[in-house]
C-alpha cells in the first residue's frame, strides 16, 4: 500500500516535471556516482534533491546516474518498522517521504546500488527491512563499486 | 617590519613575491598566527578551486596559443583519427577492456582511458573529518577490502590521505586507532599512510606544539594537492 502511494507520488512529480518543461541545453551525455555513507536524514534527502536538480539541470536522457549506499547510508533504505531488529543502525530513513523521493528519482532511470558487505555485516533481510530492493541492485562492495565507476568514467560527487 | 596587508597575502599565496619579501612574509607569520591562519585558508581555497576545475570541461589550458596553425588542427586531426582507429580496433577486438574506454562526445572531448594500462585498482582515501568512529570504519573497510584483494590475488593499491581535521587520526597524541594504523601498515605493503605537512604547519602555529606523526606515515606538502594529482593519475577518488 505505502509503495503505490509513493508511487502515485513519484508519477505526479514526474509529470509536474514534464509540465515545468525542463532546460536541459548545452549538456551532453554524463555519467555520475552519487556515494552516500552516511545516516543523517536531512542530509540524505538533501543528497536526493541535489540529484534532482542534477537531472532538472541536464535531462534524464543525457544521465547515466548511480547512488553507491554503504554503511550508515544503508539508513536511507531502512524501512522504520525494521529500526529494532537492526541495533547497527541508528537511523531508519526510508518512510513514506523519502519512498517518494526515491521512486520519482528510479522513474527518472536513478539506480540505487547496495553494498552486500554491509548488508552481511549488519544482518539486514533484504525483503523484510530494505525499502523496494531488488537482487541486481546488491553490489559486493561499495567502495569497490566507486573504484570501478570512476575507472569506467564516471565522474564522483559526495554531497 | 613592514605593514602586511591583504594584497601581499594574495601575492605570497599566489607565489608572486620576491623570495626576500617571502621571507619576510614568513617570518611576519611566526610571529603573527592571525596572518598564517589567513595564508592558509586562502591557500585551502585556491587549492580546491583547482580542484573543482582540475579537468574543466571545454576550457582550453592557457599555455594553448590563441591562433593555432592549420598544421597543428590537421596534425591533432589525424592524431584524432589514429586514436579513434586505435580505440576502435581495442573495442573490437578485446572485449574485456572495452568498458574501460571512455567514447569522445561531438566536441572531440572525453575522458583518458587512465587506468587502461593498469589492471591496478588504486584508490584515495580522503580523510577530512575528525570523527574518529568513521576514521575507524574507514580502517574496517579497507582492511576488508585489502584482503579480499590479496585473497583473490588482484593488485590494489590504497592511500589514506589524511587532511585538515582529518589529521587527527595520524596524530600519536590524538589517534585512537595507532595500533591499527601500525598492524595494517606493516601486514599490507600496499596501503598507504599520508599526512598534509601545510595542516601540520598550521595546527603547529595556532596550537603552539610539535605534531608527532605516528610511525611509517608519509607528509606530502599537500593534501589536496596529492589528492589532485592522484585523480589525473587515474586513481579513483573517494571523500570520507
Amino acid at each position: 500500500m505505502r509503495k503505490a502511494i509513493s508511487m502515485i507520488a513519484a508519477l505526479l512529480v514526474a509529470v509536474g516535471l514534464i509540465g515545468q518543461g525542463v532546460a536541459t541545453a548545452g549538456y551532453t551525455k554524463q555519467k555520475v556516482v552519487y556515494h552516500v555513507n552516511y545516516d543523517n536524514p536531512k542530509k540524505q534527502a538533501g543528497a536526493l534533491r541535489n540529484i534532482q536538480n542534477h537531472i532538472n539541470a541536464v535531462g534524464a536522457e543525457n544521465l547515466d546516474l548511480k547512488v553507491v549506499l554503504h554503511g550508515n547510508g544503508l539508513a536511507m533504505l531502512v524501512n522504520p518498522d525494521s529500526l529494532p531488529n537492526l541495533p547497527k543502525f541508528k537511523h531508519a530513513n526510508a518512510d513514506d517521504q523519502m519512498a517518494a523521493k526515491i521512486d520519482g528519482l528510479k522513474t527518472q532511470g536513478v539506480r540505487f546500488q547496495v553494498c552486500a558487505n554491509t548488508i552481511k555485516g549488519r544482518a539486514v533481510n533484504m525483503e523484510n527491512d530494505l525499502y523496494d530492493v531488488d537482487p541486481e541492485d546488491i553490489v559486493p562492495s561499495g567502495v569497490a563499486e566507486l573504484a570501478k565507476l570512476q575507472g569506467e568514467g564516471y565522474t564522483y560527487i559526495k554531497p | 617590519m613592514r605593514k602586511t596587508d591583504e594584497l601581499e597575502i594574495n601575492a605570497y599565496v599566489d607565489g608572486e613575491l620576491s623570495d626576500e619579501d617571502r621571507i619576510e612574509m614568513l617570518a611576519a607569520m611566526r610571529s603573527n598566527p592571525e596572518l598564517a591562519r589567513e595564508a592558509c585558508e586562502l591557500t585551502n581555497l585556491k587549492n580546491q578551486l583547482q580542484l573543482a576545475y582540475a579537468n574543466p570541461p571545454g576550457i582550453s589550458s592557457c599555455s594553448t596559443s590563441p591562433r593555432r596553425s592549420p598544421w597543428t588542427a590537421i596534425a591533432a586531426s589525424l592524431m584524432m583519427l589514429a586514436g579513434g582507429l586505435t580505440g576502435g580496433w581495442l573495442l573490437g577486438h578485446s572485449p574485456a577492456t572495452s568498458e574501460r574506454f571512455v567514447m569522445l562526445d561531438a566536441e572531440g572531448r572525453g575522458q583518458a582511458p587512465a587506468t587502461a594500462e593498469s589492471p591496478e585498482t588504486r584508490i584515495v582515501f580522503h580523510l577530512t573529518t575528525p570523527d574518529q568512529t568513521e576514521a575507524g570504519e574507514l580502517l574496517a573497510d579497507v582492511e576488508q577490502m585489502l584482503k579480499a584483494y590479496q585473497r583473490d590475488g588482484q593488485p590494489l593499491r590504497v592511500e589514506i590521505v589524511s587532511h585538515g581535521e582529518g589529521l587527527d587520526l595520524l596524530r600519536t597524541r590524538l589517534s585512537k586507532h595507532q595500533e591499527k594504523i601500525h598492524q595494517l601498515s606493516s601486514v599490507f605493503e600496499n596501503l598507504t599512510f599520508v599526512a598534509c605537512k601545510n595542516t601540520i604547519d598550521r595546527v603547529e602555529i595556532s596550537e603552539g606544539i610539535e605534531i608527532n606523526i605516528v610511525p611509517g606515515a608519509e607528509i606530502i606538502d599537500s593534501g589536496v594537492n596529492h589528492v589532485v594529482k592522484r585523480q589525473k593519475e587515474g586513481w579513483a577518488y573517494i571523500r570520507v
